[in-house]
This record gives structure tokens, C-alpha cells and sequence, in this order.
């Protein structure tokens, strides 16, 4: 069986807390997903480092939400295994969702509940520890709320605001791992770029980022690499560095097509 | 862990407008049921203690007058309510309060309210009880239908289950939820329940009743466990809130409103009653062919004899004792065992119907928390029973003094004898000392047990929720 390796981290990325992981924080080895007849993943190997942002690009049902579903333990793979930080999820769901944060394309939050109650309520299961007002109002200015928004019910949030209390739920778990599902999708493109610039701040506090997304043009600013993904078959993996935004669109293209 | 959800929930639940107008709705429905509850049973009390008072009068002061006469002039036996009661009348409006004593005959309770109540008034006869076995469900499912449904439908546990939070800990942190909003409602009422209590039965008779109402209050609490715990059920696995809630009101009507119906039904269906002249029939037949203390016949024939022989003499005019009272003592004894028997089947048959309605409560919790409620609070058929024992007794005591009276101070059909008022004096008061609670609660043995079965069952399908469905 082979195991990927994470690429050292860019000098950019900050060092990895907590113990050095050889192989990686978030590791897909051969995962493999069937319902039936249908292969959803197959045999999926990737393996994210701190400091690194993995982009998983594809068409719908190409395979990455239920990549990051493996990893978040909704999903059991039919084979093959999803690791955090060195832990099967199968193997122990609680301690590898305790080094996670989870950003889908709309972060749900409770509509009654202000953004500082929904951050505290998240952040206190997340960790199991009790929060300082000022700590969790230091996380929301962090991740672009200010406070007086932060007093504000949920249920007048707009789906930027959302993002960044999910951000800011993930820097106060000081979460090893981020998966972020479509993250960008619905955003104007002021939003878009303050959310790159959030995961260009946890990508340098060491934070390992897998992403699934359909915006080529985020892909190739946010992450270091990318993953080309086809009925649940990673047909290539590209270092952003070494390409523009145009070979990566004519890449994969060409990989959208028989 | 668990604090933290529940503090989230009830947050959630008392900022939802929905919530907010139901619990104000039955908090005012339950506050103006409670003062109405206590200010009837201080009136009524003060009404029967003043007619009580006033039969003793008149009983004391009716002068010299023959025993038998006395003994059919009668008197009033009223039931003491407890101070429960006011909480919940039970069985009270339609068994009645007041049982008219006299010679002859054990009648039946009367002054139903019931009986003369329309059908509008019912709807305005809301007990405190019936707040609480009925509309207190109604606002567990409206602040609860969405717990787990809605926050699947809104993504919101698919954010949790990111985190990693133990579906077990989420489900007892929404049942802690859950029970802080409905504290909101329940605490004051609680509270201003103790008020009026305090306030209509003074403050020793609430410091005697704690035991009662403490087990009552567990009572109540374990029935909205039990509301709570199916309602998060449902709501973890529908797929919407609106499914949920659905099945939840759907579940509510029918086990609360169709099934005490549908019980009642069933257990007149499985145990049935005569109708009062079926049963005054049967009465008037089982009497039919025993001694007679007015009429001649042949039991009287035989008892003459035995008399005669007795006292070794030859005619009743030669008897030193009234041999028409010894007649007529010999009449009430066969008429008190056609009673014992009659209205003994009549009770086992009312006994059995409970039964049926208890075992109906493994499909509907009410049933056994409804039989439950009423005997604590002192106001069940078996409690009924209780006192109308006593007040039979009691009507047998007095009848058999007067007719002792007459039969040792009078002749043989001299009925011009007129008993002097210590006679009357004689004759203590009617008392009446409820069973204990002990003794209640032994009566409603069957609703016990299968609320007991309720609430293991609430346990471990609470307990049963290992595993939630995020999407």
C-alpha cells in the first residue's frame, strides 16, 4: 500500500504545532467510496502538510464532498483510509474531528443566536473548554467581524459574515486541519478575496487546508496545490507555483473531457 | 458539555416568537385555572362546612321525636375535599359530593356538576390538571418538534457532528434544554400554585400536603419526560420539522384527546355499568323477599317467633322490648347486605373499568399520569369509594341506635314515642379522614406501573439515539 507524502511545507507556512507528522496532517489513502454500482471515490490518495492548501477542483459529483464527508466521518469509505494528523477517522472519530474545523459553502449557524453566541456555543463543544468573551470577540476581529456585528442575531448575517464566524470557530478550536466545501461559492468577489486572505493567515499559523471547490481563479491564489478530480479519480495534481491561471484552466479542461 | 447545549436551547427556544406565544398562552391559561381552582375549593369548602354545621343544628335541635322518624328525617354526609383537589377534581363532578343518610336506603351521591354542566361550560372547566396532562404536551412539541430536524434541515448538525459531539450528549442537553424553557412556564406556576394553595388552605394544611404535592410535581415532571423524550425522538428522525411536527400533533390528539375516550369507551365496552334505574331496579328486586320491617310476611312471621321464644312470652304486646323496632333493625340488616353486594359489583365494575383504562395507558401516558394525579390529589373512584364506605357506615350506626332506642324504650306499636334529645346528642358527628397516601397510591397500583413502564421506555429511547443522520 502506498502512503503519499506531503511536499515540505512552502518557507512561507509557519511551523506545524503540536507533533511533527511525517506523512502529513490530512492523509486520503486509497479511499475508495461505492453505492452500489456507482463508484463515488476511487482509491483517493492525497496527503495535505501544515502550511498547505489543497484544492480539490472537479464538476458536481466529481467526488470532493464526499472526500471531505470520509475525513469528517459522515462517510465510511467502502475501502481504503482517511487520517487527521496521524489518526484513522474510522479508527477515532472524536479525537480526529477535535483536530478539524469545518467550512461548507454556507456556514450554518443558529439564526436567534448572535455571531459571538454561535462562536461560543461551536467553539466550547469543539474544544471542550470554557471562552473568554474578549478571547472569542479576538477570533471574530481575526477573521473580519467587528464587534458590534458580532452582537448581532445570525439571522441578519450575509453569507460573507457567516464565513468568517466559520473561521473564526476554526481559529478558536486552533484547528490542525481545515476542510472548506465550495467555500467561495455565492461570494462577491470583495468577500472572495477576504476570505483568501483569511486562509493565507491560518495557512501561516501552520493550519493544513483542504478545499473543494469549483472557482479555478481562487484555486490557483489560495492553494499550494491542486487536485484534479473525475468520477471519484484524481487524474492530476498540480503545484500552483509552477503554473498560471491559464494552464490550469486549459488543464483542466482537458481533463473534464474523454 | 451538556450545560453548554442546554444553555444554547433554551437561548434558541425563549428568543423563537412560537415558543414564546405558547408559553405565555398556557402560563395565563395555568395561572387563571390554578386562582379559579382555589378560590371554588375555599368556597366550597366554606359551603360544605356551613351545611354540615347547620345539619348537626338541626339535628341536635329537632326535639323529641320518635328514633325511626329521626332516623328517616336523615342527614347529609359530605365528601372533604383534599387540598389537592383543587389541583385536579377528578372523578368529583360526576360521582358528586353529597350523600343523603336515611333509614332504608343507601342512596347514591348527588349534586353532580356534570350532570347539569353544558357543553360550553366544559370547554371553561380547565382544571390545573387538565392544563398539564393536555396543553403542557402541546408546548413541549412546539418547543421541541425542531430540535434535531430543524438543525438537520438548516445544516446546523452537520456542523456539530463536525465537532465531534456524542449524539447522546446533544439529545440530554436538548432534554435539559427543553426543561429550562419549560421552567419558564412551569416555575412560576409552580410557585403561584403553592400561593394559592397557601392562601385557600393555610399554610399548615400546604406544609401537610408537601408530601402530596411533591409526588405529584414528580409526577408531572416524569409525564413531560416522557413528552420530551418521544418529541426529540420523533425530531431525530424526521426528515423535516415540518414531518416532525406533523407526527408530533398527530401523536398528540390521539393519545390525548381520541385515547381517554376511546379508554372509556373500551373499558364500558369490556366492563359495563347498569344505568342508575337498571341498577335502582336490581336494587329494589335484590331487596324483594327479605325481611321487610314495615310489611307483614313471612320473615316476619319467623322473626316473631324467634322474638317470642327469646324472651319467653306469647304475644309481641307482651315483650318488653318493640318488636316493630327489632322488625325493622332486622329489615335494615337484609337491606345492608343487598347493598354491600349491589353496590359492591357496581364499585368492582368501576374498579375493573380503571383497569382498562390504565392498561389503555401503555398506548397513551396520560391515562396512567390522569389516574395517577386524581389519587394523590384524593379525588379517584377508589377514593370515592373510600368515603362512601364511610358514609355508609355511618348511616348504618345511626339507624341502628335509633331503631336500638326504640326497640328498648317503647312497646309493641306504640309509635306515639318520642326519643329525648340526648338521644340526638348521642350520635357523633360524621367524620371523615381520607386514606393515606400510601393507601391512594396502592389503588392506583396498575397506573403506577405502567407509567413506570413510560418512563424506562422514555430512558432507553433517549438513550437509544446513538447515532444522528447530519443530512
Amino acid at each position: 500500500m502506498s502512503v503519499p507524502t506531503a511536499p515540505a511545507p512552502s518557507p512561507s507556512a509557519g511551523p506545524a504545532r503540536g507533533a511533527p507528522s511525517r506523512e502529513g496532517i490530512l492523509v486520503a489513502d486509497r479511499l475508495t467510496k461505492r453505492y452500489g454500482d456507482v463508484t463515488a471515490l476511487d482509491a483517493l490518495s492525497f496527503a495535505v502538510g501544515a502550511g498547505e492548501v489543497y484544492a480539490l477542483l472537479g464538476a458536481n459529483g466529481a467526488g470532493k464532498t464526499t472526500a471531505i464527508n470520509c475525513f469528517l466521518g459522515f462517510i465510511a469509505p467502502t475501502s481504503g483510509t482517511a487520517r487527521v494528523d496521524g489518526v484513522g477517522v474510522e479508527q477515532d472519530p472524536v479525537a480526529t474531528k477535535r483536530r478539524l474545523a469545518y467550512i461548507p459553502e454556507t456556514v450554518m449557524l443558529y439564526r436567534h443566536l448572535t455571531g459571538l453566541e454561535n462562536l461560543e456555543y461551536f467553539a466550547t463543544l469543539g474544544t471542550g473548554r470554557a471562552f473568554a468573551e474578549g478571547e472569542l470577540l479576538e477570533h471574530l476581529a481575526r477573521a473580519g467581524l467587528a464587534a458590534d456585528a458580532a452582537r448581532r442575531p445570525v439571522g441578519g448575517y450575509s453569507k460573507g459574515m457567516r464565513q468568517k464566524v466559520g473561521i473564526a470557530i476554526a481559529l478558536a478550536k486552533d484547528a490542525r486541519a481545515l476542510l472548506l466545501d465550495e467555500p467561495t461559492s455565492g461570494l462577491d468577489p470583495k468577500a472572495s478575496n477576504e476570505f483568501s486572505a483569511l486562509l493565507a493567515m491560518l495557512r501561516e499559523r501552520g493550519c493544513a487546508i483542504l478545499m473543494a471547490t469549483h472557482d479555478l481563479f481562487r484555486a490557483k491564489e489560495s492553494a499550494t496545490r491542486v487536485g484534479i478530480m473525475r468520477h471519484g479519480v484524481c487524474r492530476a495534481e498540480l503545484a500552483t507555483a509552477d503554473i498560471g491561471h491559464a494552464d490550469l484552466e486549459r488543464i483542466y479542461l482537458e481533463h473534464m473531457t474523454d | 458539555m451538556l450545560a453548554v447545549i442546554a444553555r444554547k436551547e433554551f437561548l434558541e427556544m425563549t428568543r423563537d416568537g412560537r415558543f414564546r406565544w405558547a408559553a405565555v398562552v398556557t402560563a395565563l391559561l395555568l395561572a387563571a385555572a390554578l386562582t379559579a381552582g382555589a378560590v371554588s375549593w375555599r368556597a366550597q369548602r366554606a359551603l360544605q362546612a356551613q351545611a354540615a354545621g347547620q345539619m348537626r343544628e338541626f339535628w341536635l335541635n329537632q326535639g323529641p321525636r320518635n328514633p325511626h322518624s329521626a332516623a328517616h328525617y336523615g342527614l347529609w354526609a359530605f365528601k372533604p375535599k383534599l387540598t389537592l383537589a383543587y389541583l385536579d377534581q377528578g372523578v368529583d363532578p360526576y360521582t358528586g359530593v353529597a350523600a343523603w343518610l336515611e333509614a332504608h336506603k343507601q342512596n347514591e351521591f348527588r349534586f353532580r356538576p356534570a350532570a347539569d354542566a353544558s357543553a360550553v361550560q366544559r370547554l371553561g372547566d380547565w382544571t390545573a390538571a387538565g392544563i398539564l396532562q393536555v396543553l403542557v404536551p402541546l408546548l413541549i412539541i412546539v418547543a421541541g418538534f425542531g430540535a434535531f430536524a430543524t438543525e438537520r434541515e438548516q445544516g446546523t448538525l452537520r456542523q456539530l457532528a463536525s465537532l465531534g459531539v456524542p449524539a447522546r450528549a446533544l439529545v440530554l442537553g436538548k432534554v435539559l434544554g427543553v426543561g429550562g424553557a419549560l421552567g419558564l412556564v412551569l416555575g412560576p406556576a409552580a410557585v403561584l400554585g403553592a400561593i394559592t394553595l397557601a392562601l385557600a388552605a393555610g399554610g399548615p394544611a400546604l406544609v401537610a400536603d408537601l408530601p402530596r404535592l411533591a409526588l405529584l410535581a414528580a409526577v408531572y415532571l416524569g409525564y413531560f419526560l416522557v413528552v420530551a423524550a418521544a418529541t426529540l425522538a420523533v425530531s431525530a428522525r424526521a426528515r423535516t420539522a415540518r414531518a416532525a411536527l406533523v407526527v408530533l400533533l398527530l401523536g398528540w390528539a390521539s393519545t390525548t384527546l381520541v385515547m381517554p375516550r376511546l379508554a372509556a369507551g373500551l373499558a364500558r365496552r369490556a366492563h359495563p355499568t347498569p344505568s342508575a334505574f337498571a341498577f335502582a331496579q336490581a336494587v329494589s328486586a335484590d331487596l324483594t323477599g327479605g325481611v321487610d320491617g314495615h310489611s307483614p310476611g313471612e320473615d316476619i312471621e319467623r322473626l316473631k317467633a324467634e322474638t317470642l321464644r327469646k324472651y319467653d312470652v306469647a304475644t309481641v304486646e307482651a315483650l318488653p322490648v318493640n318488636f316493630d323496632a327489632i322488625a325493622m333493625q332486622q329489615g335494615e340488616e337484609h337491606g345492608n347486605a343487598v347493598f354491600d353486594r349491589q353496590f359492591g359489583r357496581l364499585y368492582d365494575t368501576y374498579r375493573a373499568q380503571a383497569r382498562v383504562h390504565a392498561l389503555a395507558g401503555l398506548v397513551a401516558p396520560v391515562l396512567p399520569v390522569r389516574a395517577l394525579s386524581m389519587a394523590i390529589a384524593g379525588t379517584d373512584v377508589e377514593q370515592h369509594r373510600a368515603f362512601a364506605t364511610a358514609a355508609e357506615r355511618y348511616r348504618r350506626m345511626l339507624v341502628k341506635a335509633m331503631n336500638e332506642d326504640m326497640a328498648a324504650n317503647s312497646r309493641t306499636g306504640d309509635f306515639s314515642y318520642r326519643a329525648p334529645p340526648a338521644l340526638w346528642a348521642s350520635i357523633p358527628s360524621f367524620a371523615y379522614e381520607a386514606p393515606p397516601l400510601g393507601e391512594a397510591l396502592a389503588g392506583a397500583g396498575t397506573a403506577f406501573a405502567v407509567f413506570t413502564a413510560w418512563l424506562v421506555a422514555a430512558g432507553l429511547g433517549l438513550a437509544a439515539i446513538r447515532r444522528l443522520d447530519v443530512a
